[in-house]
């Protein structure tokens, strides 16, 4: 790579080409990360929706304002956009693709035209996956057999859907790992890598790995519905108990892929803000890549009552608990790091820390999930519901959100209104839990999940879930137009490096200009060298 | 703390408490400890006037890293452990064990005992000895969960899967179907009911309503129902309305609903209305109001409500007949304790198509725990369920109706209750817990 020509005064990324057309043929990894979070903004407010109007149903015992058809389709429609189109892309498809060639000291990804190519994919597998969604499909995002076979024709085009958008996360996956492998640049050699590029790495690993299965399964479904050779359908000789398999081989991994990438972000903010090195980094990059090995070997924890044997139901048990190590280790990082530093409360930090005791909650209450005999009365109930949220909104959307703000000057070349933002916090903070609290309470009475209706015992601890939901909700809006406003009418103009943040992304212009850097940069130390060098101050 | 889990009624429920339990103290601690560090760096070494001060470079220490694997992996072992290991009780073979086979189907479960002796959406058990339900379906995926015996097993069609549990407690609990199978998935319940051994063998060999059912014909087993199932609670046989539409002369009449369809009351109409009633609401009449019975009455019942339906065309005193069934009673109520006397009333006076004793709602709000409850009425102002508001509410329902429900019960005047009548029922509603 050699330095390109000086660019002109004033010219950046967002301004260097003008027109429609220059954005939706760009190959520059910082337009299409844009493009990402706009289509996925745009997938989250129809998710979220009808998150509410589910909400509003469940306010009170008895039928509302919906019939049974018309809940269970919007649960499957809610859980199908957030988890297909929104949360799975999610945080490497917008972040992953702005930050990564920055942090590492690259022009672009390695294969820029794969990776508008990948964008393409996902917005046509988005388109195909409403079309089945508006069909209606009420089956759940899970699509078990053999209900799935036996209700609206949509769940194929739905699988096929998932194979599309499947692909596109393959070939996001393989662009970034060859970009982590190839293109860094001099003295960033593996151990001076940004943990969210560690991150984002280990999470390309699983998207190459485990989204094949999807196609698998695609095919053996369609192999059932059109030449009738049974598979997963009991009347011709299927077994339900295979499709469930296949489903978690691959949808287990994929929590994953929603979670590990925010952990990077958790670790890129809380050292700059505390103004000390990330603790124990070597560290939390192996927990991060254990994470992703382990994340392979314990699918079948969703099934421990769904007729596997118990022999496997004990190993997958034992198993699970593997996961909670490395967790754990992070956790114990992120918070020793705060230790005898500087701390500037800004909202990326709010979020950050909001996410360390979202985090905790999702991870303890992952334990009793794990526990063979307790999720034995846990499986299926409000309690997963609750712990999934959790892990998900408390853990991949608060981190979206997290780093959305913290690298909005760079992004932007603005500054976000700062008060705005802390009010938006405390909503999204507050109606989060009281959203999803009363939920744990909820499955500890034994309240099961999908239920259009429900006995008066669960009725107080719903109320208050609505009301959370609604709190939630108004607090994401306040957040996203309080980023839109501030970049489209924000006065402040970001400077270079508003945090003084030692990471090289910083040391490109806000918003960079194309091609990111002037020169190759060089590095000759971790990110994370902040503070004055002690004795016994670790390696 | 965060105590919130239902009664225990099986054996093993006290020891998966119990590691429950452990696992939430065990939560709480290190989230007050890991959040409490977290809040207390973040005020001690807070930025202070806008300027960072001097922080040291502190990287890592081994020492650190290697406890808060360790002490994690401890924990974590020491857990997963008690969980094998109290799994593996709960699905051990047991040799005397009550075999019962729970079969799943949209939307309702058939259960049938080794004697076969069938029953539907209802089953019972002896209190003390172990059970074994052998689940399968016939349609789609089921899971069988009773909260209070702790235990949960998906009923998989092509397949028997089966889960055990023994009950240490009598008294009537609730089944959820946990695994999503469509529809009216959240209606897919069953009661449970544990009964003293020799009741339960009463109960185990009592066929005379199978029997009787399989003898009736179509009218007869509607009229059964038609008291069975409440629908005496709303639809009249004299031609009064009191929330439902009458039944009298009901068949072959032109019926013109809320959505401007006009059906008439054939065969198919009134199929339709009896599965899916909010289908289409005769106009005049509360949506919402019916419940749905698809899955709770099988074909055969269908027929035999329509048929009873059909047979009401006004050429025979069919209200006396069934008025007086309800007379037919030998026990002269004044003779029995006030409480006695209360369950007597609420047995045979109607009140128990509407009341539950279980706390779940029909028509009306249950009867557990109702003496003294406290809350809101429809108009807004506060009640609180004593003496003087239960009389109220016996002899002028409409007067004072808790909030969330309809206005839709009888009154009951004194020729239907006497004042003693009145102080038994609520002598015997203080004893409903």
């Amino acid at each position: 790579m050699s330095a390109h020509a000086a660019t002109a005064e004033g010219e950046n990324y967002l301004n260097w080409q003008k027109g429609i057309w220059s954005w939706i043929t760009s190959t520059d990894h910082k337009r299409i990360g844009l493009m990402y979070l706009f289509s996925l903004v745009t997938f989250f407010i129809i998710g979220g929706m009808a998150a509410l109007v589910m909400r509003l149903e469940l306010a009170q015992p008895g039928a509302q304002f919906l019939d049974p058809n018309q809940y269970n389709v919007m649960f499957t429609l809610h859980g199908a956009i957030m988890i297909f189109l929104f949360i799975v892309p999610g945080i490497p498809a917008v972040l992953g693709n702005f930050l990564l060639p920055l942090m590492i000291g690259a022009q672009d990804v390695a294969f820029p035209r794969l990776n508008l190519m990948s964008y393409y994919v996902y917005l046509l597998g988005a388109v195909m996956a409403l079309i089945a969604l508006l069909n209606p499909i009420d089956t759940g995002w899970t699509f078990y057999a053999p209900y799935s076979m036996q209700t609206a024709t949509g769940v194929t085009l739905m699988t096929a859907a998932a194979f599309v958008l499947g692909f596109s996360s393959i070939l996001t996956g393989l662009n970034f790992i060859v970009t982590v492998h190839k293109l860094r640049c001099p003295g960033m050699t593996w151990h001076r890598m940004p943990v969210f590029v560690w991150a984002t790495y280990a999470t390309a690993v699983i998207q190459t790995l485990a989204t094949p299965v999807v196609g698998m399964t695609l095919v053996l479904l369609l192999v059932e519905r059109y030449f009738g050779i049974g598979v997963f359908d009991p009347k011709l000789g299927g077994d339900p108990v295979l499709f469930e398999h296949l489903f978690w081989f691959y949808s287990h991994p994929v929590v994953y892929i929603m979670v590990l990438p925010a952990f990077g972000i958790v670790g890129e903010i809380i050292p700059v803000f505390s103004r000390k090195p990330l603790f124990g980094y070597h560290m939390v990059c192996y927990a991060t890549l254990g994470i992703a090995v382990v994340g392979f070997l314990v699918w079948a924890h969703h099934m421990f009552v769904a007729g596997i044997s118990d022999g496997s139901a004990m190993y997958f048990s034992i198993i699970t608990f593997g996961v909670a190590i490395p967790t754990a280790i992070k956790v114990f990082n992120w918070v020793s790091t705060m230790y005898k530093g500087s701390i500037s409360l800004t909202t990326p930090m709010l979020y950050a820390m909001a996410f360390v005791f979202l985090f905790m909650i999702a991870g303890t209450t992952g334990i009793y999930l794990a526990t063979l005999a307790v999720d034995v009365f846990y499986h299926d109930t409000y309690f997963v519901v609750a712990h999934f949220h959790y892990t998900i909104q408390g853990g991949a959307v608060i981190g979206l959100i997290a780093g959305l703000h913290f690298w909005f000057p760079k992004i932007t070349g603005k500054m976000y209104n700062e008060h705005v933002s802390k009010v938006a916090f405390l909503l999204v903070f507050v109606g989060f839990n009281l959203t999803f609290l009363p939920q744990f309470v909820l499955g500890m009475e034994g309240m099961p999940r999908r239920y259009f209706d429900y006995l008066p015992q669960f009725a107080p601890m719903h109320e208050l879930s609505t009301i959370g939901a609604f709190i939630n909700g108004f607090g994401y809006t306040f957040a996203l137009v309080n980023l839109l406003w501030s970049w489209a009418f924000g006065k402040r103009k970001a400077e270079k490096n508003p945090y003084d943040s030692l990471s090289l992304e910083w040391k490109c212009d806000s918003p960079p200009i194309h091609l990111n850097f002037e020169t190759v940069p060089t590095v000759d130390d971790y990110p994370y060298a902040y503070g004055t060098p002690v004795e016994g101050g670790g390696h | 703390m965060f105590r919130y889990l239902p009664e225990q009624a099986s054996e093993v429920a006290p020891r998966i408490d119990w590691l429950h339990n452990l696992i939430t103290d065990i939560s709480v601690f290190f989230t007050v400890v890991i959040c409490g560090a977290m809040l207390y760096f973040a005020f001690r070494y807070r930025k202070r006037d806008g300027v960072d001060h001097e922080t040291p470079q502190i990287r890592g220490s081994n020492l650190l890293e290697v406890i808060w694997t360790v002490v994690p992996t401890i924990i974590c072992c020491y857990i997963a452990y008690y969980g094998v290991m109290i799994y593996k009780d709960m699905v051990a073979f047991k040799k005397d064990a009550v075999v019962i086979n729970a079969v799943g189907r949209q939307w309702a479960w058939d259960f049938e005992y080794e004697n076969g002796k069938k029953t539907n959406n209802e089953f019972a058990v002896p209190v003390g000895k172990p059970v074994k339900l052998i689940l399968s379906s016939t349609d789609v995926l089921h899971s069988f969960f009773i909260p209070a015996m702790r235990v949960k097993k998906d009923a998989v069609p092509g397949m028997f899967t089966s889960l055990s549990f023994t009950p240490v407690k009598t008294g009537e609990y609730t089944s959820f179907c946990t695994e999503y199978c469509g529809k009216d998935h959240s209606a897919m319940l069953a009661t449970l009911k544990v009964l003293p051994e020799a009741e339960y063998e009463r109960w185990l060999n009592d066929r005379t309503d199978e029997l009787l059912a399989a003898a009736m014909s179509p009218v007869e087993l509607g009229k059964k129902l038609y008291a069975e199932k409440g629908c005496n609670a709303c639809h009249s046989l004299d031609g009064a309305k009191i929330i439902g539409p009458s039944f009298l002369k009901l068949y072959g009449q032109e019926r013109e609903c809320e959505s401007g369809n006009t059906f008439t009351a054939d065969e198919e109409y009134l199929r339709d209305s009896i599965l899916n009633p909010r289908h289409e609401i005769v106009k005049g009449y509360p949506a919402q109001l019916m419940p749905v019975f698809e899955g709770q009455l099988d074909e055969r019942e269908v027929k035999g409500l329509v048929a009873f339906i059909r047979s009401l065309d006004g050429s025979a005193p069919v209200v006396e007949e069934v008025a007086q069934e309800e007379e037919v009673a030998v026990v002269d109520p004044s003779t029995l304790s006030p409480e006695e006397r209360g369950k007597w009333i609420y047995e045979n006076k109607l009140c128990i198509t509407c009341h539950t004793l279980d706390g779940s709602r029909l028509v009306g709000p249950s009867f557990k725990n109702a003496y003294g409850r406290q809350g809101k009425l429809a108009d807004g102002s506060d009640y609180e369920a004593n003496d003087e508001y239960i009389t109220e509410s016996l002899r002028n329902p409409g007067a004072k109706v808790v909030e969330g429900y309809a206005p839709a019960m009888p009154p009951y005047g004194a020729g239907q209750l006497s004042d003693d009548d009145i102080a038994g029922l609520i002598a015997w509603m203080k004893t409903v817990k």
